[in-house]
């Protein structure tokens, strides 16, 4: 009775404490977060402008010709100047041609006489099942066209996909993002080891230095110190001066605004995300293995390479994969220290929002984006999740 | 060789670390309009510059006041959450700190993409508020975290004590486990502040001209013209990063001897 009572007191405590964070979160987070999901997937910009068609086509059998034809001119009817122009803009991305055809059938649209035979006698096109075919794909509530232009697929006559030339601009994109994120991992890696082993391994003090030193900039907001790059790398600043001084070069290089200084500054920016995990894993090693390697006849790097590396590997991929992931994201690093050549997946969904206001197609990316992110965590979870199981030897 | 190899790499990559922090911020001293060495003089003139415009101390009076509110409402929805989840179970227990500590795996753009669209349809764009609920939503992970971890290590036998003299659940609470708490609340309240004052990208999305904050009146300033005063603003944000790393060492240390007694 009494143990009851105390169970249900805390369920009742738990969900008195839990409503205010959880309310706020749904209202606050993830409504925000399945506004962009759903954004990415609205075609009501589109579909809202033929309701009649969008009806004659839910009849079933696309109902006659006659009838879309009815509905199509009675849908073009009700749309003013500017929502026929925007409405052209978009179908003519799909077919190029469809512009003009559909301005010109808008104009009069009010004296074509509501069958088929009419309107093909108007413009011959309409005679054409294509450009059926292209409304009939493009008027549903719900519809992948914003990822249709990110990955550039479109579907063929035959229904099959296709990229056209040109349009896997995001998809190339998508692969320099992911490219400067690995050269940026490889690179935190490379640095962070020796910073990682020397917390881990060297004196007290030069491992509270050193620690102290990562954790400062941990701390630093990653703005002042891609700041601290864009005064080091600029064509007359430290880095050039010192090297004109030193006789290295004779003319400026340009080391800022391109690949270069958007791979420095990134390193910079993300080594303390790889120094820590590393750090964690190598003071769990017992410094007793590398001694008794040592006494067995092992050199220093022998024993390091067969004994301590393999043992380190665990924090090296939890550093890794943390700057892999933070990488995939960036915005401030190299927008402000990149070219237009080396800007990443977050500039253009940037863009799409602060240029043209375009929120499908930001949303698409970004949904590829959290997508991405989070499916690198799934599989990292499950990764680790297998390995504790090995572990424990279940 | 072994030794050398260590020396050698350790140093090398230490001078990757913290030089360019080092080199770059002496350079808000420095009286010379280039920022270039060697300085020309000392002065502290463009700190002068930075506090006598508006444009600066509006951004610096911005962030501070929307730190402070981010941190109140991040540390009321963190901390209420970490302690309303050490009295669910099991499972529910994972669902629900999974949620609760999500936003910090979302990457910034994605969140301020989304941000600023529910904002602006709730009418809220450009707004205080909206600047303080959306950096609440990144801090209250970190009071989370800190306050479960605080939580977690609190001797259950103390609460037990407690209860076998008759004290009720809320007196517990509240004369008990807070106190006890109380280091991972501040802890939490510290790390919920710094985020939200060196927040760019949400911000970004969101502040209107008349609440930028002092990471975007950096971030334009980048963009537009590279001049001292951009370095003295860079000190100032390292300044209030350092000061933050000294109070968490302070509450460690205060921590430390606590638990010695």
């Amino acid at each position: 009775m009494l143990t009851s009572q105390k169970a249900h007191g805390g369920r009742l405590a738990a969900f008195l404490l839990l409503v205010l964070p959880l309310a706020v979160y749904i209202l606050v987070y993830l409504v925000p977060l399945g506004g962009i999901v759903s954004l990415s997937v609205d075609n009501r910009g589109l579909s809202d402008r033929f309701p009649a068609l969008r009806a004659a086509f839910a009849q079933g059998g696309a109902g006659t010709a006659d009838g879309r034809a009815a509905a199509l001119l009675q849908d073009l009817a009700g749309l003013d100047a500017k929502a026929r122009g925007e409405t052209a803009r978009m179908l003519n991305q799909e077919i190029s041609g469809f512009r003009s055809l559909l301005l010109d059938t808008g104009r009069d649209a009010a004296t074509i006489a509501p069958t088929m035979a009419a309107l093909v006698a108007f413009d011959p096109r309409w005679g054409d099942p294509t450009y059926w075919e292209v409304i009939e794909r493009n008027i549903p509530a719900l519809s992948l066209r914003n990822f249709q232009k990110v990955t550039g697929l479109k579907t063929g006559p035959d229904g099959g996909l296709t990229i056209a030339q040109g349009d896997d601009i995001y998809l190339r994109i998508m692969l320099r993002t992911l490219v400067i994120a690995l050269q940026v991992t490889l690179l935190t890696l490379l640095i962070g080891y020796p910073l990682a082993y020397a917390i881990a391994n060297g004196s007290r003090r030069l491992g509270t230095f050193i620690l102290m030193v990562v954790l400062l900039s941990f701390w630093t907001s990653i703005l002042v110190r891609t700041t601290a790059w864009v005064v080091l790398l600029q064509t007359n600043g430290l880095l050039n001066n010192l090297l004109l001084w030193l006789g290295v070069v004779s003319e400026p290089l340009q080391l800022i605004f391109n690949r270069f200084g958007t791979l420095v500054a990134m390193t910079h920016v993300l080594l303390p995300f790889a120094v820590i995990p590393m750090m964690n894993v190598m003071r769990t090693i017992p410094a007793a293995q590398n001694q008794a390697s040592r006494s067995l006849g092992a050199g220093g790097v022998e024993t390091f390479l067969r004994v301590y590396f393999p043992q380190s590997l665990r924090g090296v991929v939890v550093g890794g994969g943390t700057v892999f992931i933070l990488a995939l994201g960036f915005y401030v690093t190299p927008a402000l220290v990149g070219g237009p050549g080396d800007q990443m997946l977050s500039y253009y969904i940037a863009d799409f929002v602060r240029k043209t206001l375009n929120w499908g197609m930001a949303s698409a990316l970004s949904v590829l984006l959290l997508g991405g992110v989070l499916g690198l965590l799934a599989i990292y979870g499950s990764a680790r999740w297998v390995m504790t199981r090995r572990k424990e030897g279940v | 060789m072994a030794r050398s190899i260590f020396w050698i790499s350790t140093v090398l990559c230490l001078a990757f670390l913290a030089l360019p922090l080092l080199l770059v911020l002496p350079l808000a001293f420095n009286t010379s309009s280039f920022l270039t060495y060697p300085m020309e003089g000392f002065t502290f003139a463009w700190f002068g510059e930075v506090f006598g415009q508006p444009s600066w101390t509006k951004a610096i009076w911005n962030s501070v006041k929307v730190a402070a509110g981010a941190m109140a409402l991040a540390v009321l929805i963190g901390g209420l959450a970490a302690t309303g989840v050490t009295l669910t179970g099991r499972v529910l227990q994972m669902v629900l700190s999974a949620l609760f500590v999500s936003p910090v795996v979302v990457p910034s753009i994605v969140v301020a993409v989304a941000f600023a669209y529910a904002f602006g349809r709730a009418g809220l764009s450009g707004s205080y508020a909206s600047l303080v609920l959306a950096h609440a939503i990144l801090g209250a992970p970190l009071v989370f975290l800190s306050v479960l971890t605080s939580l977690r290590g609190l001797d259950p036998d103390l609460d037990r004590a407690a209860a076998s003299m008759g004290a009720s659940r809320l007196h517990r609470f509240r004369h008990v486990t807070l106190p006890l708490a109380a280091p991972g609340f501040l802890a939490g309240a510290l790390f919920a502040f710094i985020t939200s004052f060196d927040e760019v990208v949400v911000a970004l999305f969101l502040a209107a001209p008349e609440s930028t904050t002092l990471p975007i009146a950096l971030f334009s300033g980048l963009r537009d013209r590279l001049q001292p005063t951009i370095v003295v603003v860079a000190l100032l944000l390292s300044l209030v990063s350092l000061l933050f790393l000294l109070a968490m060492g302070q509450m460690q240390k205060r921590g430390a001897a606590a638990s010695r007694n």
